[in-house]
């Protein structure tokens, strides 16, 4: 039984006559496959089977999170530019969100959290500047300066929270078309539907992004700058770009995390954990791949929260605190586990599994 | 990801199944993280004063309590968790963070679970027809305040006038909270505000803050520190010199923990608080006779302010359900009625007695436009090695409050609309 399972994965029969099939995204049908699978799973059933708990804590911030995560990854895992200003930029777009909304209630909320993405790709490009000059670790602590001084930013600065006395955003309710989409009013499966489309679309996108000519001269320059710059590649405009795609990203994620999960956000919620959050989701789920940030992100966001209801679910009485810390250390030994037996992250790991598949049940 | 949801939909089933014959009353405790040396006398003396009553009375009208405890580490993250694991079930949310308040409160009116914020929170919640489902008696922010205020210039606020008051506070919606009222009172009778913040990564170098309450010579320094802030605080006050009689606390910077350190030095700090320790009330004799040796609390920690504090806000839950057993003829009370009764609390000087709380806590009453009730408060003072009662009963200048506490809950209500405002309140 299991070895028929396995024998699924065979790729005998399947051949390329062009090399358009060669090249396509799916080059083995299997693939295509699973994930039809998963988004019909993700589209089609979650929706209607999940609870109000798996909906607020499970699905919604692992999208939400595995498309932060993108972003960096983008400009980490792609163009080989280190930053530790994502939980800043996500705030960027937030706050570009909450001003856009409160300004124009009339706009609606897909074309703002889309528009807001712009003003954090602006910000991370002028914070990419010094991207130009200095490399590796002297560049992280450049993006480090604009994490501080954009939280800073967003204390001091009483006109981007609409001067609240608490220096708080608070989200307001947002209809399309007679649905509530954001805001207390909003219900669970129309905010997982919203938030499932945007990171359904961004995905294809980087997807092709990096597939393409831009996501080649992205990884030569990771591999080499200057051997990029000698065959023809410009730097300024690989790097910046980026950055600006990047930064993009991030600052949707960013709104969607505030508008389509939080619901009211203050200034040191961006603070530096939420950008080690989301490197840290990057690093364990493979730098340089679209699906790590997935995997990464359900190590990261939902695995804590499903151990947490694992005393319960056995019937052992532990007290909440000593759970909490259990968790902690569950995680973080499985952290140092994953990394141990694959330093390339959990998406190395499946294309390891997929190869030994495919092969299976020869050895070589 | 099918057996991820499959097992939170089971997690989410066995928290409902949870609910029959008792009364659940969870807690968003925080036991660890940053704040967990302030939380856990607090959350000790909640859980004790339930224990006490589950093993003393069988519960609350003969329904045993599930006081049970949620972990947030004081994150927001972790309390939004927390609040959607237990609200199927709950019969009210005792959310423990000013930011998860904030997150929480807008979600009340849809999901009709009452928020219990005792001394915290946003404190226009005090407005019952606005905020229909929060609670935050006896006092708020801005009552603490005003009577801060009161104590500082002797009953008469006019004498103020030409002074320099700084607020040092913590950079959070919970240290922003009472700037509205103090820059508002500043502008009547004429004194300047100075607010100083403190990031949460400056909580324990606070050389800054201190360089400049140094060169700018405050008459006053009003605290509104909460964790490691309060013990920075001091120590760089103690540092400075600055005279500790000039010094004066929120109730939350009155932590006997945070001035053991300074001892002596420390001696002549104040703070406002509507609870006082009294290791001699019936209700610690009641609690060590029947929790004992079960209770997570020493006896050192029983006899400090925060410990009481935590006996005395399950002892306004406990009441609250009380009330709404009564209102509603069942034991088995739900969310909604337990709103009723904690919208119709009635602290006598008698009940207070009754309860044992003799000594520690001031009468109140809520009403359904009154969600806090205002029991003022005493000013305690730090004498080398204990706080000791330092004044006479305080109560809040009410006059200069309400219209700003109905002005922001009208804006609140108009940012968050539509907002049901329930205009049938009488007074």
């Amino acid at each position: 039984m299991d070895g028929v399972a396995l024998m699924l994965y065979r790729t005998s029969g399947q051949f390329k006559t062009t090399y358009r099939s060669d090249q396509a995204l799916f080059p083995i049908r299997q693939d295509a496959i699973l994930l039809g699978v998963i988004l019909i799973l993700a589209w089609a059933v979650l929706p209607f089977t999940a609870s109000e708990f798996a909906f607020q804590t499970l699905l919604i911030p692992v999208l939400i999170y595995a498309l932060a995560a993108t972003g960096l990854n983008i400009l980490t895992g792609y163009a080989g530019q280190l930053s530790l200003g994502t939980g800043a930029f996500m705030g960027v777009g937030a706050y570009a969100c909450y001003k856009l909304i409160t300004i124009f209630p009339e706009l609606n909320l897909l074309v703002a959290v889309l528009l807001s993405g712009l003003f954090s790709a602006t910000v991370g490009v002028l914070f990419g500047l010094p991207s130009l000059r200095i490399k590796g670790f002297y560049l992280a602590i450049a993006t480090l300066a604009a994490q501080f001084f954009l939280v800073w930013l967003f204390e001091k600065w009483p006109w981007l929270y609409n001067y609240n006395a608490s220096g708080a955003i608070q989200v307001p309710n947002v209809e399309i078309f007679g649905v509530h989409f954001a805001g207390p009013l909003a219900t669970s499966q129309a905010q997982y539907y919203f938030v499932l489309t945007v990171v359904t679309i961004l995905t294809v996108v980087c997807i092709n992004l990096t597939r393409g000519s831009l996501g080649r001269s992205w990884k030569s320059v990771r591999d080499m700058d200057i051997a990029a710059e000698l065959i023809g590649i410009n730097l300024l405009k690989a790097k910046l770009m980026a950055f600006a795609v990047s930064s993009y990203i991030v600052g949707v994620a960013g709104a969607l995390f505030v508008f389509l999960w939080r619901g009211a956000a203050e200034p040191n919620l961006f603070d530096i954990e939420l950008s080690f959050r989301v490197l840290f989701i990057a690093i364990i789920g493979g730098l340089g791949s679209i699906l790590g940030n997935y995997l990464g992100a359900i190590l990261i966001v939902a695995l804590p929260v499903i151990l947490n209801t694992v005393p319960e679910l056995l019937g052992l009485d532990i007290k909440s605190a000593t759970v909490e810390h259990i968790n902690v250390m569950i995680v973080g030994a499985l952290i140092v586990f994953f990394l141990i037996v694959e330093p390339h992250g959990l998406a190395r790991l499946w294309a390891l599994l997929r190869e030994k598949l495919i092969l299976w049940p020869f050895p070589h | 990801m099918k057996q991820l949801v499959a097992l939170a939909l089971a997690g989410a089933v066995a928290g409902s199944a949870a609910a029959a014959q008792e009364l659940y009353t969870p807690n968003l405790s925080y036991r660890t993280g940053p704040f967990a040396a302030t939380g856990i006398p607090l959350m000790n003396g909640q859980a004790d004063y339930m224990a006490m009553l589950n093993a003393r009375d069988g519960g609350i009208g003969g329904v045993p309590v599930n006081f049970e405890e949620c972990e947030t580490g004081y994150s927001t993250e972790k309390g939004v968790e927390c609040y959607e694991r237990t609200k199927g079930a709950a019969l009210v949310t005792q959310p423990w963070s000013t930011g998860i308040t904030l997150q929480v409160l807008p979600q009340t009116n849809v999901d009709q679970i009452p928020i219990l914020a005792p001394g915290y929170g946003f404190s226009p919640m005090s407005d019952g027809k606005t905020f229909q489902w929060a609670f935050n008696p006896p006092a708020s922010y801005w009552d603490g305040m005003s009577m801060i205020l009161q104590e500082i210039s002797g009953g008469d606020l006019s004498s103020l006038s030409g002074k320099k008051i700084a607020h040092l506070h913590l950079d959070h919606p919970y240290g922003k909270e009472p700037l509205p009222l103090l820059e508002a009172m500043g502008e009547a009778h004429g004194f300047e505000v100075l607010p100083i913040p403190v990031g949460i990564s400056e909580m324990q170098n606070q050389s800054a803050q201190w360089l400049q309450i140094r060169r700018e010579r405050p008459d006053f320094v009003i605290m509104w520190g909460w964790g490691a802030m309060n013990a920075g605080a001091i120590t760089e006050a103690v540092k400075t010199r600055y005279p500790m009689d000039q010094f004066v606390g929120v109730w939350w910077s009155g932590h006997s923990d945070d001035l053991q350190l300074v001892g002596e030095d420390g001696a002549g700090y104040r703070a406002i608080s509507w609870s006082l320790p009294n290791a001699d009330a019936p209700v610690m004799t009641a609690i060590k006779e029947h929790v004992g040796d079960k209770s997570l609390a020493d006896a050192e920690e029983m006899g400090e302010v925060f410990y009481g504090r935590g006996v005395i806000i399950s002892a306004i839950l406990a009441e609250g359900i009380r009330v709404a057993q009564e209102m509603h003829g069942t034991g088995e009370i739900s969310a909604a009625q337990l709103r009723d009764g904690l919208a119709n609390l009635n602290f006598t000087a008698e009940r207070i007695e009754e309860l044992g709380l003799g000594g520690m806590m001031a009468p109140f009453a809520t009403s359904c436009a009154d969600h806090t009730g205002h029991s003022g408060g005493w000013m305690i003072e730090w004498n080398g090695s204990e706080f000791v009662q330092a004044s006479d009963l305080l109560s809040a200048d009410r006059g200069a409050i309400e219209p700003l506490e109905a002005e922001k809950a009208a804006e609140y209500a108009s940012a968050n609309a539509p907002w049901p405002v329930n205009e049938a309140c009488e007074g």
